[in-house]
């Protein structure tokens, strides 16, 4: 159990946000017995995907190594350039199967998507993988966040692929495609509950929910023997869950002392800037309080159809991206993406002044992958795939670099490195691990 | 065989020999070496096993024994029938050959069936989606909740219910247990609950101007209605809050004095008046002013709405609570031009043009209970509490005779101690840790809608299944997969009962229960379930159109272009109209608003009513939210109009695109002019690549260019006048939607039976394939003989051999 040096003021953030919210530092979480040097901190890891590609000229620098010159795109992350990665010539799968279905799945599993409107399936996510470890250590695995609710579209099947495939990069094996939650309140209250955040009646409902919890194990095993031999693919999944549900109830008891900042839930869905602002700041929070190591965000699904009229712009997000060469269109796309990198640099400064109890930052502790499914969304090739990494990785990261990598070189080797940072020894990651050359060196001279 | 199965099958033959081409044995020598004869003429040139053209090989297929390879031929059946190949432009077979191998085909392809009948295979346990949980929890306690607000939306392959889509995750398990927590507390109270705070706010882009849903009395305008749970008989505040600029957070429409009701059920609680009052030297555009005077008209404007809140005693239960504006003009309701947000926001900055707008409900939030009396009686108590246990020793029996009443409903089948012991124990552990029964009740149902028996409806092989046999589905079964197609709910006590007692596989019990199954008004769902998802008007509410190029398309708009067509599509299902008036159907469901964007004259008021229409105004294809969901936000797109009549009205989806689209070439305007949609979308049949699928799209497509991207009639685009003359797959032109909606109606059958392949779709939760295909001959050859009326496709789809049989596990 973590002793805490003294209570949180009431406070009430995470409320009407605009521009200038920022997280109150919460040095309660400091252990009161950590003196710097004493804890190890944990390794965090996200994933931050835009969709639709990335203007690739706009964001790989000119030149390898480390006299790079800061592209526009990159341009908000230069007060962190000691702790970015720039990768190149990392190749996102085959570039036969669909660009925007193919692009997404494939980001974080390494596996192609199977065609069909009723089967998804591709393979575990990397995230994922990591989730299953960490979490033996905290109350969640993982948080996956979004912004569009796309699955509340109907019939979103693209072409002959089920929307399964566009509405998430999370699978948490070959035939669970993962929700993504775009609603801060149902991220809040998967952090916190909604029992309030006095010790006592967390505890109370955490017992409940064992009680439950017991009872449904029972008639899913009651229902197993019912069914027998007949082999149910779902009804397994559903045990396969209660597993998880009782660990994470597990972990959250060990926690039931920690202390939580007084927090106003988040009510509705603000505008589109300070959702993504908010949902960043959730992750945040998610990260500082401990309540899991992972997250994954998707600014926005493939195909979005969201306008960014906060830009100025008329047209929607995928059609700008298939500009045709137009500059008109393939400037308001680079807009979109200088503009979602520029979000993503104010979380870069939070996470940097979010200090930690050994007085490192977070960031510093933080593996942090932003990048697309796509090299070039206009012709939807998959190969050369924007990418950076940042965050100093519990110093396992060597940042201050530009690295152009052997060309065809596979993104799931990125994934391999991470992987093994995070204290899972492997040796490659998804279907094409014949065409693997093992982990990514992420400390190798450019 | 039972009798069921027996009658239909008896039937089926018997059709079979009535309508189909009866081929014997010699004949079919001759006719076969023809066809085979004109396949390798017209077909084979690309669908041969070298270039293997879509996937589909017909040089070395065996037209004698079509069993080899049934999947080809339904394939080549879908296609001839539409006369979508060879592609416009290569040489054609005579129509007569189209007739007689269709035919042929299909009549051999239906005879195998009969002889050897494929249901295929249901999964075995398919979870209730977000919309059957939402329903089955209503229909088994009477409890309302926002399932979308709840739970995790389903992954969707056009339709939501496809047993092997709905997967489990650990959010949805997690969202699965608070949500039974508190299903079970608005069930059965709980008077340990804690005060809460829920709100529920308007869209600022909606106006305010009209009376805003029926929820709300006539002569009002603008607020909102929402159905809310009181959880105790207690004491709650409700807090309104109004309108306010957005820069500068000052209410708006303070000129004038405004009245705004507060009611529950219809019976006011408080009518406040607010506005008005003029306490400073004028309106102000700033917080900053330093005048002292207008400093307090600044305080004045933008606290005006702090006093709006009341505290009312209320009954536990859901009620209707209602907050709207007293509308002050005497004028009949509706004498107005529809305002669009347009005109109207972008002139609030201006502080004389906010002052005197209509103020408006911005949210309204409930909190309590405070000062709790109590669990009170609720409809939910009149359902679950069968008993009432008058002493301890009366409890435990009680407690058993409730929770079988429930669990038989909610697992949809009888049920025994061993269902029933788990949950007894959940209710002494509630009964023990409170020292009261409710609270035991509450715990035990808290378990029951978590158990895999509520969440899963299973369906299992008998026993003595041979693997890969064929069987009929059991009573227990049969009364789910009805209630699931018709109501997207569990079977009620009805359903239940007659096929506990084995009725459900009497022909006239079935018939007898569909007819009154779609009475009900829970077959509502087949609208708001089934007909928004094929029609993809789940996608209209996140329709947003360039307020430059469509300034009147506004939330209001959409909103109503939204409730027409279910309004449309609803008054087809209920009136047991032929489907066919889907496409062609004289009138449609317009208010006010609707009757100018259409130019339909006379019509007045904000209430939705039948209004007949012109030639070119009619059918889904001319319905404003259709051609909305259809296009970009800046305009109108011929492709995704034609893919969206060949995905959904044709059931002929054209293959995907490349991935690797070559770049349009450019096209230079004539100095001085610019293109038309129509002009720059004609380049795709230059390119071949393009042109093999756009050919079929675009033509279609064309036909609709009368229809701008909020499906208004225009005549003219870029100064020039519309051209919407195209073309079907068959090569049949036409000139207009009036034309177009004619052609696709020449063979009334294709589009019957998309229809009811869409439909048998979403009835089996799982996607048709090619073995359904004779199924769904019989069931559009079925509804023929009475005009396609709706219900005759429901009862076919009821009676049809996938929807009676499965196939066990080979």
């Amino acid at each position: 159990m973590i002793i805490f040096k003294k209570s949180i003021p009431r406070r009430t953030f995470l409320r009407g946000l605009g521009a200038s919210v920022a997280l109150p530092m919460l040095d309660a979480m400091i252990p009161a017995l950590a003196r710097p040097g004493d804890v190890k901190m944990p390794l965090r890891v996200g994933y931050i995907y835009t969709a639709n590609g990335i203007i690739r000229e706009r964001f790989q620098p000119a030149t390898a190594g480390s006299n790079y010159e800061m592209t526009d795109i990159l341009k908000p992350w230069e007060p962190y350039r000691d702790q970015l990665l720039v990768l190149s010539n990392l190749n996102n799968g085959n570039d036969k199967v669909n660009g925007h279905v193919g692009g997404c799945t494939t980001y974080l599993t390494g596996v192609a998507p199977n065609k069909s409107l009723s089967d998804a399936r591709a393979g575990i996510s990397v995230d994922q993988v990591i989730a299953r470890k960490f979490a033996e250590e905290t109350p969640l695995g993982s948080l996956q966040l979004c912004i569009e609710n796309a699955a509340e579209r109907a019939g979103q099947a693209e072409d002959g692929y089920s929307a399964a495939y566009t509405n998430t990069v999370c699978w948490g094996g070959p035939t669970t495609p993962l929700p993504m939650e775009a609603r801060p309140r149902e991220v809040f209250e998967r952090l916190f509950g909604d029992a309030g955040t006095d010790p006592a009646a967390r505890q109370a409902r955490i017992h409940d929910q064992k009680s439950i919890l017991d009872f449904v194990k029972e008639e899913a095993k009651r229902y197993k023997k019912k069914l027998g031999a007949a082999d149910s693919a779902k009804l397994s999944e559903f045990t396969d869950t209660l597993r998880d549900v009782e660990l994470g109830l597990q972990k959250a008891e060990e926690k039931v002392d920690m202390e939580l900042p007084d927090m106003k839930r988040p009510m509705g869905i603000p505008e589109h800037e300070d959702h993504i602002r908010l949902m960043y700041d959730l992750m945040l929070l998610a990260f500082q309080t401990d309540m899991t190591r992972v997250g994954v965000f998707m600014l926005a699904r493939e195909f979005s159809e969201q306008v960014y009229t906060q830009l100025g712009h008329q047209d929607p997000y995928h059609p700008l991206t298939h500009h045709r060469g137009d500059p008109v269109r393939k400037r308001q796309a680079g807009e979109i993406d200088m503009y979602h990198a520029k979000l993503f640099g104010e979380f870069l400064a939070k996470m940097k002044a979010t200090k930690e109890a050994d007085g490192s930052s977070l960031l510093d502790n933080s593996i942090l992958v932003y990048g697309a499914g796509m090299g070039d969304g206009d012709i939807h090739s998959k190969w050369n795939v924007p990418i950076a990494v940042l965050g100093g990785g519990r110093g396992t990261l060597k940042g201050g670099r530009h690295i152009v990598y052997k060309e065809g070189t596979l993104l799931t080797d990125l994934h391999v490195a991470i992987l093994n940072k995070a204290g899972i020894p492997t040796e490659s990651f998804g279907e094409d691990s014949g065409r693997s050359n093992g982990e990514l060196d992420l400390s190798r001279p450019a | 065989m039972n009798y069921r199965i027996f009658f239909r099958s008896a039937f089926f033959i018997l059709y079979t020999l009535l309508t189909g081409v009866v081929y014997c044995q010699a004949q079919d020598q001759g006719s076969v070496e023809q066809f085979r004869t004109t396949l390798d003429r017209y077909c084979v040139t690309c669908h041969n096993e070298t270039l293997k053209t879509a996937g589909l090989m017909l040089d070395q297929a065996n037209l004698h024994d079509l069993s080899e390879a049934p999947q080809i031929w339904e394939r080549v059946i879908t296609k001839l029938s539409l006369r979508a190949m060879p592609p416009v432009g290569m040489p054609r077979p005579d129509e007569s050959f189209y007739e007689s191998f269709t035919s042929y085909l299909k009549s051999r392809l239906n005879a195998l069936a009969a002889d050897n009948p494929n249901p295929g295979r249901t999964v075995i346990a398919h979870r209730l989606n977000r919309t059957e949980y939402t329903n089955a929890v209503r229909d088994l306690m009477g409890v309302e909740i926002d399932g979308v607000a709840r739970l995790p939306a389903d992954n969707s392959g056009g339709f939501d219910n496809l047993g092997e889509l709905l997967s489990m995750s650990l959010v949805l398990m997690e969202k699965y247990m608070s949500t039974a927590r508190d299903v079970s507390r608005m069930a059965i109270g709980d008077t340990t609950v804690q005060a809460d705070s829920i709100q529920y706010t308007i869209d600022p882009k909606r106006l305010q101007h009209e009376r805003m849903t029926e929820d709300l009395p006539f002569g009002s305008r603008g607020g909102i209605a929402v159905r809310h749970h009181f959880p105790l008989d207690g004491e709650y505040e409700l807090n309104i809050r109004l309108l306010k600029t957005a820069a500068t957070s000052f209410v708006i429409g303070l000129a004038e004095p405004d009245r705004l009701d507060v009611r529950v059920d219809g019976q006011r609680i408080k009518l406040f008046t607010i506005g008005g009052d003029n306490v400073g030297l004028g309106v102000n555009d700033t917080i900053l002013a330093t005048d002292l005077a207008d400093l307090r008209q600044s305080e004045y404007e933008y606290k005006a709405d702090e006093k709006l809140r009341v505290r009312f005693p209320m009954k536990a239960g859901t009620h209707t609570v209602q907050v709207t504006y007293l509308e002050q003009s005497f004028a009949t309701e509706g004498h107005f031009t529809p305002p669009s947000y347009e005109y109207y926001n972008d002139s609030l900055g201006d502080p004389s043009t906010r002052h005197f707008a209509k103020q408006s409900v911005s949210s309204i939030t409930v909190n309590g209970p405070y000062n709790a009396r109590g669990v009170g009686k609720t409809d939910s108590h009149e359902k679950i509490f069968v008993c009432g246990p008058s002493s301890p020793a009366e409890q435990e029996p009680c407690a058993r005779r409730i929770l079988s009443n429930l669990a038989r409903l909610a697992y949809r089948r009888p049920v025994d101690d061993s269902d029933i012991n788990p949950l007894i124990d959940l209710y002494r552990q509630g009964h023990r840790a409170t020292g009261s029964f409710e609270p035991g009740i509450r715990k035990a149902i808290e378990g029951m809608l978590t158990s895999p028996g509520f969440l899963f409806r299973i369906e299992l092989d008998p026993e003595d299944a041979e693997p890969g046999s064929v069987y009929p589905v059991s009573d227990l079964e049969m009364a789910s997969r009805l209630s699931f197609f018709l109501w997207s709910s569990l079977p009620d006590d009805e359903l239940l009962t007659l096929a506990e007692q084995g009725k459900l596989n009497q022909t006239a019990v079935l018939g007898q229960q569909v007819k009154r199954m779609l009475k009900d008004k829970r077959s509502a769902s087949l609208v708001d379930n089934f007909a928004e998802q094929w029609l993809l008007l789940r996608n209209l509410p996140q329709t947003d159109k360039s307020s430059d190029v469509f300034p009147k398309f506004d939330v209001n708009l959409r909103q109503d272009l939204y409730q027409e067509v279910k309004l449309f599509v609803g008054s087809i299902f209920n009136e047991n109209r032929s489907i066919l008036d889907l496409l062609r159907a004289d009138y449609s469901f317009l208010n006010e608003r609707l009757a100018r964007h259409y130019g339909v004259k006379d019509v007045i008021g904000n209430r939705f009513r039948r209004v007949a229409l012109p030639e070119d105004q009619r059918g889904l294809l001319a319905r404003g939210g259709i051609m909305a969901i259809t296009s970009y936000p800046n305009r109108n797109s011929t492709v995704l109009r034609g893919k969206w009549v060949l995905d959904n009205l044709l059931a002929s989806p054209p293959p995907p695109p490349p991935d690797d689209i070559p770049p349009l070439e450019a096209v230079q305007a004539p100095p001085g002019e610019t293109l038309t949609l129509r002009e720059r979308m004609e380049i795709h049949p230059a390119n071949p690549t393009c042109a093999v699928c756009h050919n079929q799209m675009d033509p279609i497509g064309f036909g609709l260019e009368n229809y701008d991207a909020i499906g208004k009639w225009r005549t003219e685009e870029e100064g020039k006048p519309i051209n919407a003359s195209g073309r079907l797959p068959s090569g049949v032109e036409f000139e207009g939607p009036a034309e177009l909606q004619v052609a696709l109606l020449k063979d009334p059958e294709i589009f019957v039976s998309a229809f009811t392949q869409k439909l048998l779709t979403y009835a089996l939760g799982r996607p048709v394939e090619y073995y359904d295909m004779p199924a769904v001959r019989e069931i559009v050859a079925g509804a023929s003989r009475n005009d396609f009326r709706f219900s005759t496709i429901v009862s076919g789809i009821v009676d049809s051999i996938p929807f009676q049989m499965r196939r066990a596990e080979p």
